[in-house]
């Protein structure tokens, strides 16, 4: 085999394969485990639309904010070096099995529903989309503190945080969260009454 | 498939050099040092219950978490990775340079070996850069302002102070002697890119740190340390650390010894995870009170 063919070859095949990676790019996020839960992250509130909703902290106390990520915040509330309590606001989007606890709640807070999980931590649920939890920490707190600190989130706020999906439009949903597709099909009908 | 947080949580050692040296600093720090190791026993410090069934909850949520590649955790994991195949790497180096020192033959070997300050100094430096983007990593960039981004940073080292501690000890104050964090600057000035492409765990970290090229690579570091000395020196006057108290609270633990504080140094590098050790356990607090919070 001459040199230049030798060499021909080579770039070729180096040719085939940066177009070969090219042509696959696009698809690297279809990949199994990118994401939490395979859920796409634009359907994902981001952690940073959560931060402002947090309740102030008391005189004496401390808010540090300790994790931000796509669909979720917390923060420490701090006395001192000590911790009292972990604050967290969360997207179930990509944890829809978090909300079905909910279904066997008893109580209420502004409406929304809440549920206690073991001794020291208290869930409510917001817009069936936000998950907002309070858990004790060290020495813990009782269960009238941690509703009251559920009560001083901004759970109006919460609730009026659209979903990415609507103001989106249409994007492909879950398996089993569908909704069906309405074809604009012209009839004499749809132009008689447009708003169907 | 790699394992997760919480498996490497479990798989760390109960009982080895790395953990007696932890605990021998742990003694230098108020509230000492618990070697964690079970994800149940911290899944249910954090929750504040031992319900198997919130526990076990918890942890398919972790391990989803951790499993998820745009999560970072899986990153911060070889972040820590790289910094301690590094570290026995330069250990290793240092070592054999000491022999070596003492055998004819090794001589010119052990004249080969870099100048172990500047490496010692661009090592640090290393290791807390990696921890600066494993902090990212991991818990993303908290708050709204530069003020609550350099609150959470100090919380998150003020959980983990005994981590801190042995940063200080193991890797300033043993082999930089107590002026550590004040040569540091004039020694990280001197290191050249060449220094920083000796140490291995710079390859695997370069593509994660911000910038191009080795020297704005340096000059990331640089700062970081700047920003990080400012912190330690707060820690070592208020635990009064010293490389003597180091070197004594080690001891206690280890054993005697008969070398200097560098060669002390020198042997912890070469034989201990002191760094990864810690990292995995402080990676797995974040996670679980994530998870716990969830689900």
């Amino acid at each position: 085999m001459s040199r230049a063919l030798r060499w021909g070859l080579a770039a070729m095949l180096a040719l085939g394969l940066l177009v070969g990676a090219l042509v696959v790019l696009p698809f690297s996020s279809w990949l199994p485990g990118g994401t939490v839960a395979d859920v796409p992250t634009a359907e994902v509130v981001n952690g940073s639309a959560f931060n402002r909703l947090f309740p102030a902290p008391e005189a004496g106390q401390e808010l540090v904010f300790t994790q931000e990520k796509r669909g979720f915040s917390e923060a420490k509330l701090k006395q001192g070096s000590a911790a009292l309590a972990l604050l967290a606001i969360s997207d179930t989007a990509t944890a829809p099995e978090a909300r079905d606890k909910f279904g066997g709640s008893g109580s209420a807070i502004q409406g929304w529903p809440l549920v206690e999980q073991g001794g020291q931590a208290s869930a409510l649920l917001v817009a069936d989309r936000f998950q907002v939890k309070v858990i004790g920490q060290g020495d813990g707190l009782d269960p009238d503190q941690r509703h009251a600190l559920l009560e001083a989130f901004d759970l109006k706020g919460l609730s009026a945080l659209l979903p990415p999906t609507t103001a989106r439009g249409r994007k492909a949903l879950p398996a089993g969260q569908q909704q069906p597709v309405r074809l604009p099909v012209v009839t004499p009908q749809t132009l008689e009454e447009p708003a169907a | 498939m790699s394992r997760t947080v919480l498996e490497r949580l479990e798989r760390l050692p109960k009982r080895d050099l790395t953990v007696l040296a932890l605990k021998g600093i742990g003694t230098l720090v108020p509230g000492g040092w618990h070697n964690i190791t079970s994800a149940d026993a911290l899944i249910a410090d954090v929750m504040g219950s031992s319900d198997p069934e919130l526990i076990r909850q918890v942890r398919a949520r972790a391990d989803l978490l951790s499993g998820a590649r745009h999560e970072g955790y899986g990153r911060a994991m070889s972040l820590y990775d790289a910094v301690n195949r590094s570290q026995h790497a330069t250990g290793g180096l240092r070592l054999l340079s000491n022999v070596g020192a003492g055998i004819p033959l090794l001589k010119r070997m052990a004249k080969l070996t870099p100048a172990s300050e500047t490496l010692q100094a661009v090592d640090l430096s290393l290791k807390v850069g990696a921890e600066l983007l494993a902090f990212t990593q991991v818990n993303g960039l908290p708050g709204d302002s530069f003020g609550d981004f350099s609150a959470s940073l100090a919380d998150y080292a003020g959980d983990a102070r005994v981590r801190m501690a042995a940063l200080i000890c193991f890797d300033a104050l043993l082999p930089l002697g107590d002026q550590a964090l004040h040569k540091l600057d004039g020694l990280l000035g001197k290191a050249s890119a060449g220094d920083l492409r000796r140490l291995p765990s710079y390859g695997l970290m370069a593509g994660m740190i911000p910038g191009h090229g080795d020297g704005a690579h340096l000059n990331f570091l640089r700062r970081g340390v700047e920003s990080w000395a400012g912190w330690a020196g707060g820690l070592i006057s208020t635990l009064g650390l010293t490389g003597q108290k180091a070197v004594r609270a080690l001891e206690g633990s280890l054993g005697p010894w008969a070398g200097g504080m560098q060669g002390l140094g020198t042997f912890l590098d070469a034989f201990t995870d002191t760094y990864s050790h810690t990292g995995v356990q402080a990676v797995a607090r974040r996670l679980v009170e994530r998870a716990a919070a969830e689900i």
